[in-house]
């Protein structure tokens, strides 16, 4: 239905026209078909808040999908593609970025989506005092200026040529500041928006649903009566609630529930990719500064036995640092890393470790924080000391892993950390963790080249020449490996059969534009 | 009188616990700023979160703050949702109380009852049988026990939901579950203690005034035996709002002891400090409480020069 937008400048016109074929398409579909039966999902995350402002859970990315309009978003086939925008244009310099939006549409509260409201949205996002915790993500944004009804200029604070991935955030979700202004916290639970649906009810930790909103007027109009939402953090109850026939969708089943749940009557898992790449980040000194140590860290690992063996299936061996979904059209992937551990061994003697001097590796891993991350902990680990290094797990609480990242360079207490990373932009995951010096790059990474290219890219608003920066970038990376890199994680979300139209991105928000529910379930 | 003296000698205890809870949670590694900016975030992000969140003000104002907001749920807000404390607080108590009163209750009535039989019947069929029950009960985990239930009672028999806290039906098996313990417990207590007041010679008076066995049990020989009880139950409710986190989980449940683990995990300092705070608010009243109740069942304890 939608094009998928080339995420750099073609002729406006071309744009319009295509902005118009999809309105017309649309619109009439949109006439169709009336909001039909309740769809029921247990999640395991307890969700907390839905400002997009702050939200930082895949749930509350679905809701702020369905309860707010975007100017951009990112649709099934995980393309960046137009929403309330019709148009969009870069001034000269590249620092003037103007957007062209559909008007007539209101929030559920019956005040316009006006340029002024989406102009206040954006500089409340834009604003760290206003509680947003994405206000670095989006600063390059600068600021946002209304022109006329329609238009939204943003005054960019730095070149940035990945503005659409940007916009297409559920971040960017157009809130009524007006009404945030009045309620408060209270906006969090029952946010007013001007997508095609509304917040019903909220009962903290235990459920909340969401209903048509009667005002909406755009293209995605809700195909359901009332969604409703339960968090059940315990596996085996979730699950017994698909198996009871209480609901429809379950997220996160674990490996060892799934052919339990294959084998009902009426249900099924499906594995969806997920973009979580899961590496051992290390920290780039001493021994590990030698790329032949890194290498044989790399090459001394049965990836796929340990994802069939320790989780279940539910991952894919690394082909590149980010993982599967992260603006596909400029990721790139290479061969996996090879099973070689008599050349590790050989690598690891030829940078003058052996059994008389042994490299020895403290290895910091969260646990409960991926799937089974503790236990796979131990058999790296393993696999290191079948190779004669001197490895040992630490198993942290979440507070104490995550904490020590944060720590100097030099005062670091360990030579490698488990960390699971998954952002929807190339440029910011890149940037952030492979830029010199950015406090986000934990492993103190540098190269001159990547940080050339990666200025370039961001600067760049020609899709063919950031294709082959990121794609030089990327393979950088890959090669010199300053990660143990591992697997992407895989989704497993048990689905009645009398659902259909559910589809997940790989960025683990879930999509209900063409969900429907048969009766009987 | 007495409770006002009670009353007035809790201040001194809050106040440590307020000191406890508001450095102990301070001194938690890790950050909540870093935690709510997430594993991207650049220091000068983090930084910003901080300063908004006011984790940027010296210590003792904080702790000021911390104390201003047990009387302006203003201040005393939650990080995650910026949702006063107290209305987070108030949210979620009502099903923990649900939970563990109607745990306490029931494992307080099947644990004295059978307890009394227990004790009339020793070696009997039924002493057999309840004894098992208990010890079963009593070492069994909850969690175990409640995902046993759920598989039992709500994927093959289908009589209870799994799992949510939409309507009274979705109590029954947390209820249940958490009754197991208080019950196998009280049971033991009561047959033991029951046991032990058999022989004593107050019940050969009330026998030779004529009463009826049962009100020479149920009267002169339970209530002497329930003081154990009673102070056994204040622990146990105790304990069992502590411990809500469990049943919570498995049962969906959202209740105090969800929220508080759930805010320990992701760093959200104030509803971890006023919840313990109000934590050692209800020991205090619970312990006021099964001394008043000891007092009633046993005048011996009551303090005349106070009264």
């Amino acid at each position: 239905m939608n094009q998928i937008l080339p995420t750099r400048r073609p002729a406006l016109s071309v744009r319009s026209f295509a902005a118009s074929v999809l309105l017309a398409t649309a619109l009439p579909l949109a006439a169709i078909a009336a909001p039909e039966g309740e769809l029921r999902i247990a999640v395991g995350a307890d969700a907390t808040t839905f400002h997009p402002h702050v939200n930082s859970l895949p749930v509350g990315n679905a809701v702020d999908g369905l309860v707010f309009q975007q100017l951009f978003r990112i649709d099934g086939e995980n393309q960046v593609v137009p929403s309330l925008a019709t148009d969009w244009s870069w001034s000269e310099d590249g620092m003037t970025f103007s957007v062209i939006f559909e008007t007539g549409h209101k929030f559920s509260n019956g005040r316009p989506v006006d340029a002024a409201a989406v102009a206040a949205s954006f500089n409340q996002l834009l604003d760290p005092d206003s509680g947003s915790i994405y206000a670095g993500l989006y600063g390059s944004l600068g600021e946002a200026v209304a022109q006329g009804e329609d238009t939204v200029v943003f005054n960019m604070a730095e070149k940035n040529g990945h503005v659409l991935m940007l916009l297409a955030n559920s971040a960017a979700g157009i809130i009524d500041t007006q009404a945030n202004a009045e309620m408060g916290a209270e906006y969090g639970r029952k946010p007013v928006g001007s997508g095609p649906y509304m917040v019903d009810e909220f009962i903290g930790g235990e459920r909340f649903s969401l209903v048509p909103n009667p005002g909406y007027t755009g293209s995605r109009p809700a195909t359901l009566e009332k969604i409703t939402f339960m968090a059940v953090p315990e596996d085996g109850s979730r699950m017994a609630l698909l198996e009871t026939g209480d609901v429809d969708i379950v997220d996160r089943v674990p490996a060892e529930s799934i052919p339990t749940i294959n084998a009902l009557d009426g249900a099924t898992v499906i594995l969806p990719d997920s973009m979580f790449s899961i590496s051992m980040e290390m920290v780039l000194r001493g021994p590990l500064t030698d790329k032949r140590v890194r290498e044989a860290l790399n090459i001394s690992l049965d990836r796929a036995g340990m994802v069939q063996g320790i989780l279940g299936g539910l991952g894919t061996p690394s082909q590149g640092q980010v993982g599967p979904g992260t603006e596909d059209a400029l990721r790139v992937t290479f061969d996996e890393k090879p099973y070689d551990p008599e050349r590790a061994k050989a690598l690891l003697a030829e940078a003058g470790y052996g059994p008389g001097n042994k490299l020895e590796l403290r290895v910091n891993c969260p646990n409960g924080r991926y799937i089974k991350d503790a236990q796979v902990c131990q058999a790296l680990t393993g696999e290191w000391q079948a190779i004669g290094i001197d490895a040992k797990a630490n198993i942290l609480d979440l507070p104490s892993w995550s904490a020590a990242h944060r720590v100097p360079l030099d005062e670091r207490t360990y030579d490698m950390s488990m960390i699971g990373r998954a952002t929807a932009g190339i440029d910011f995951t890149l940037y952030r963790l492979f830029h010199t010096g950015v406090s986000a790059n934990t492993s103190g990474f540098s190269d001159e080249r990547v940080d050339r290219l990666l200025a370039e890219g961001r600067a760049s608003t020609d899709i063919d020449a950031q294709k082959a920066d990121y794609a030089e970038i990327q393979k950088i990376i890959w090669d010199e490996m300053p990660f143990v890199f591992l697997w992407y994680q895989k989704q497993a979300i048990g689905i009645a059969d009398n659902v259909t139209g559910f589809t997940i991105r790989p960025d683990e928000t879930m999509l209900f534009d063409d969900v429907h529910v048969s009766a009987g379930g | 009188m007495f409770i006002l003296k009670r009353l007035l000698a809790a201040i001194p205890t809050l106040f440590v616990v307020s000191l406890l809870a508001f450095w102990f949670v301070d001194l938690i590694p890790g950050d909540p700023a870093a935690q709510l900016a997430g594993n991207m975030a650049t220091d000068a992000e983090i930084a910003d979160i901080r300063h908004h969140l006011g984790l940027d003000r010296p210590p003792y104002e904080r702790y000021l703050l911390f104390l201003r907001g047990v009387v302006d749920p203003e201040i005393a807000t939650s990080f995650r949702t910026s949702r006063p404390v107290v209305l987070e607080i108030s949210e979620r108590m009502p099903k923990t109380l649900i939970i563990a009163i109607g745990g306490l209750l029931i494992g307080l009535g099947f644990g004295v009852v059978t307890g009394v039989i227990c004790a009339l019947r020793q070696g009997g069929w039924f002493d057999a049988i309840v004894t098992v029950l208990t010890l079963a009960g009593i070492s069994m985990p909850i969690y175990w026990l409640g995902l046993l239930c759920i598989w039992l009672f709500a994927v093959n028999l289908g009589w209870l939901p799994a799992a949510g806290a939409a309507t009274p039906a979705h109590y029954v098996l947390p209820v249940l579950v958490v009754a197991t313990r208080p019950a196998a417990l009280f049971s033991r207590l009561v047959t033991a203690n029951l046991l032990e007041v058999m022989g004593k010679d107050y019940l050969d008076t009330a026998r030779s005034k004529g009463l009826p066995e049962r009100v020479v049990i149920l009267r002169h020989a339970l209530r002497n035996s329930l003081v154990a009880a009673i102070s056994v139950a204040g622990v146990q409710f105790g304990g069992m709002l502590g411990g809500s986190v469990v049943t919570e989980t498995v049962f969906g449940v959202p209740g105090l002891g969800r929220l508080l683990v759930s805010a320990v995990g992701s760093g959200d300092y104030p509803v971890i400090q006023y919840s313990v705070l109000m934590f050692a608010v209800f020991f205090v009243v619970i312990n006021l409480a099964t001394d008043l109740l000891g007092q009633w069942l046993d005048p011996r304890t009551r303090d005349y020069a106070a009264a």
